[in-house]
């Protein structure tokens, strides 16, 4: 074959190679061991592919986005070559009356048998109208795909714990997929936006072994959510040698320093984003300067902002202004050192006024 | 007049106030360092490791503590008798006229002193049993963040804290909780100690208090 330009354009299409790096990566992010790496793929290629409806809510297609446009080719080609994709409002050809006639295709056909990805958050409040598709309300699409599929996977954090739309005040009720579905098995795979690896990972363990992978307390699978960001950190002997940035852009954060005074919420954050990275270049919001915001956690952005301090701030009723913990800690410490103060006045007046009132005055 | 002496703190009683004062003390220098660091932050080639060795100090004093607390529960059912847990909390007639009382006497109403009770007066008490309590917290908060990835910590943590930053922050708030104890408790026991001959602070030291009784 002749060196022509068109011959040097990538395939387009997944070839082996591409194919068998891919599981590779899964097998390594799923901590499996090599010799596994062969059933994997045969359970990749052999095994029905099995039929996917994926609900958009309440979301931003963020974390769609991430995974398909994802600049690891192998993987995003993974996923469509290892499940069959038949309904997905983003990337679906068919639209309008057809759409939903595929959606229901599917589920009459392959009930008990599909999985259901969700991706966003459903409403709950005002009988769910706050999201609707084709008329219906989120909460009526989830109530009726749900006892159908074989599991759910909610993707993203949104999905999982309601995300920014369940931030606080909450205006639309809305909730993750585990607060709405019992008797069918949900797991997470939280992150704004999660890791593509995590959600193939969890696909191709359920494709190899027929079951979902084990899960922590929160409904989130160990492999990929088993550990602190902060215990597997690039720049944790900086924190152990207690050397950080203090700002951003002094010398500390110039010198690559731990983030933890900036903000870092890595110590309170499970995922692994510092082993798995991101795109094709291996970054994550650390290796690049910034704290980790904590997106995998229940309510993040209820209780890891402010993302620049260490800690949320305290509402103390009564006392606007103070927000600080140690300053609210220090203001209550001075109140009572004054009540203490006068306490010990009063009991010194008194005596000098009664005399010592003590038993053994004689 | 001549003084009686009591025996009224077991040894394992004064060993655990101590080793709660002093871990206490220990834990929250350490905290508020794993908080804000406050050490220079750009030294390099020093091979000091100060956050490492504030944890180990934090995780060291822990175990300390959590043993403390561990044994006052067990004196609250197996100490003597004013170690006990119904000793201290109004449950019975006895001690809840001893709770007014001490009230009275502490806002300067009263100079009545409870003689028959050798034990802590009953708003003490009831602070002790409140301080153990979280402690309690305190502990299940620590080692929830202490040990991530068991299984059995987070079981605990996130069914009270919801996340570990939950669990952080309400770490963080507690420690001035212990820091408040401190100061009102010590002020109070010298207080006390001033008003009444029982001799109170040798007490935790010596494990006796005095009663005076008149000599006819
Ligand atoms: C009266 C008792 C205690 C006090 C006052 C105290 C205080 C603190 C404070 C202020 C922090 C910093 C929290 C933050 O800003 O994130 C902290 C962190 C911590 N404490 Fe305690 N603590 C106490 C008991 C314990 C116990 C019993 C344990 C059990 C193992 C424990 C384990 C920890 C751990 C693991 C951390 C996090 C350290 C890190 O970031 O690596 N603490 N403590
Ligand atoms: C120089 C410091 C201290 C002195 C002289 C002192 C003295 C005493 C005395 C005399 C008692 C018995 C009081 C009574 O009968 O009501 C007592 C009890 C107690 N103290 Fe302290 N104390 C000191 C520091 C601390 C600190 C720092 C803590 C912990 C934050 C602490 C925690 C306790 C507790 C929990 C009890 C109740 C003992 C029990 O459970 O029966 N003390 N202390
Ligand atoms: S940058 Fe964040 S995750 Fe990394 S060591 Fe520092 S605090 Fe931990």
């Amino acid at each position: 074959m002749t060196d022509t330009p068109e011959s040097k354009i990538p395939d387009p299409q997944l070839n082996r190679r591409s194919f068998l790096k891919g599981c590779t990566a899964v097998a390594a992010a799923l901590g499996i061991s090599e010799a596994m790496i062969p059933k994997l793929v045969e359970a990749a290629t052999t095994a029905q592919r099995p039929p996917v409806v994926w609900l958009h809510f309440q979301e931003c297609t963020g974390c769609t986005e991430s995974l398909l446009r994802a600049s690891h080719p192998d993987i995003a080609r993974l996923i469509l070559d290892v499940i069959s994709l038949d309904y997905h409002e983003t990337i679906m050809a068919p639209s309008g009356h057809q759409a939903e006639k595929s959606l229901h295709d599917t589920l009459d056909k392959y009930a008990g048998k599909f999985l259901c990805v969700v991706e966003g958050a459903i409403p709950t409040k005002d009988k769910g109208i706050y999201c609707k598709i084709a008329g219906r309300t989120a909460m009526d699409i989830l109530a009726e795909v749900a006892p159908k599929a074989a599991a759910i996977i909610a993707i993203g954090s949104c999905a999982a714990y309601g995300g920014i739309q369940a931030a606080s005040p909450n205006p639309t009720g809305a909730v993750g997929v585990q607060d709405l579905v019992s008797g069918t098995p949900v797991i997470n795979i939280p992150g704004c936006p999660p890791n593509p690896i995590s959600f193939m990972g969890t696909v191709l363990h359920y494709l190899t072994f027929k079951r979902l992978p084990v899960c922590d307390n929160l409904g989130r699978p160990l492999f990929a959510y088993g550990r602190r960001i902060h215990d597997h950190c690039e720049r944790r002997a900086h924190f152990d040698e207690g050397r950080f940035a203090e700002q951003f852009g002094d010398y500390g954060h110039r010198n690559g320093y731990c983030l933890y005074k900036v903000g870092c919420k890595g110590p309170s954050t499970f995922s692994n984003c510092p082993s798995a990275r991101f795109n094709d270049v291996d970054v994550w919001p650390v290796s690049v300067g910034h704290g980790c915001v904590g997106c995998t956690e229940p309510n993040f952005w209820d209780t890891m902002t402010p993302f620049y301090e260490r800690l949320p701030n305290v509402n103390i009723p009564g006392i606007a202004g103070i927000t600080n913990i140690d300053k609210a800690g220090k203001t209550i410490l001075g109140v009572a050192a004054a009540a203490v103060g006068i306490h010990a006045a009063v009991g010194i007046g008194k005596k000098m006024v009664k005399g010592c009132g003590c038993k053994d005055d004689k | 007049m001549i003084y009686e002496k009591h025996y009224v703190w077991s040894i394992l009683l004064r060993l655990y106030h101590w080793a709660m004062a002093g871990s206490i003390v220990a834990l929250s220098v350490t905290g508020f360092y794993i908080f804000s660091p406050w050490t220079l932050t750009n030294l390099e080639g020093t091979g000091l490791f100060p956050m490492m060795t504030m944890r180990y100090i934090h995780i060291l004093a822990a175990y300390l503590f959590t043993g403390a607390i561990v044994a006052r529960c067990f004196l609250f059912i197996f100490g003597n008798r004013q170690e006990r847990v119904w000793d201290v909390l109004p449950i019975s007639a006895r001690n809840i006229k001893n709770l007014i009382d001490t009230l009275g006497a502490y806002m300067y109403l009263t100079d009545h002193h409870d003689e028959d009770r050798l034990g802590h007066n009953v708003l003490a008490g009831m602070t002790y049993v409140t301080t153990i309590f979280v402690g309690f917290i305190q502990i299940i908060a620590g080692f929830y963040l202490w040990l991530p990835e068991s299984a059995f910590w987070q079981q605990f943590g996130n069914a009270i804290f919801g996340t570990q930053q939950y669990g952080r922050f309400i770490h963080h708030i507690l420690m001035w909780y212990f820091i408040l104890f401190a100061m009102v408790h010590i002020y109070l026991v010298i207080w006390n100690d001033l008003k009444n001959p029982d001799g109170l602070v040798s007490s935790i030291f010596t494990g006796n208090k005095f009663r005076h009784r008149e000599v006819k």
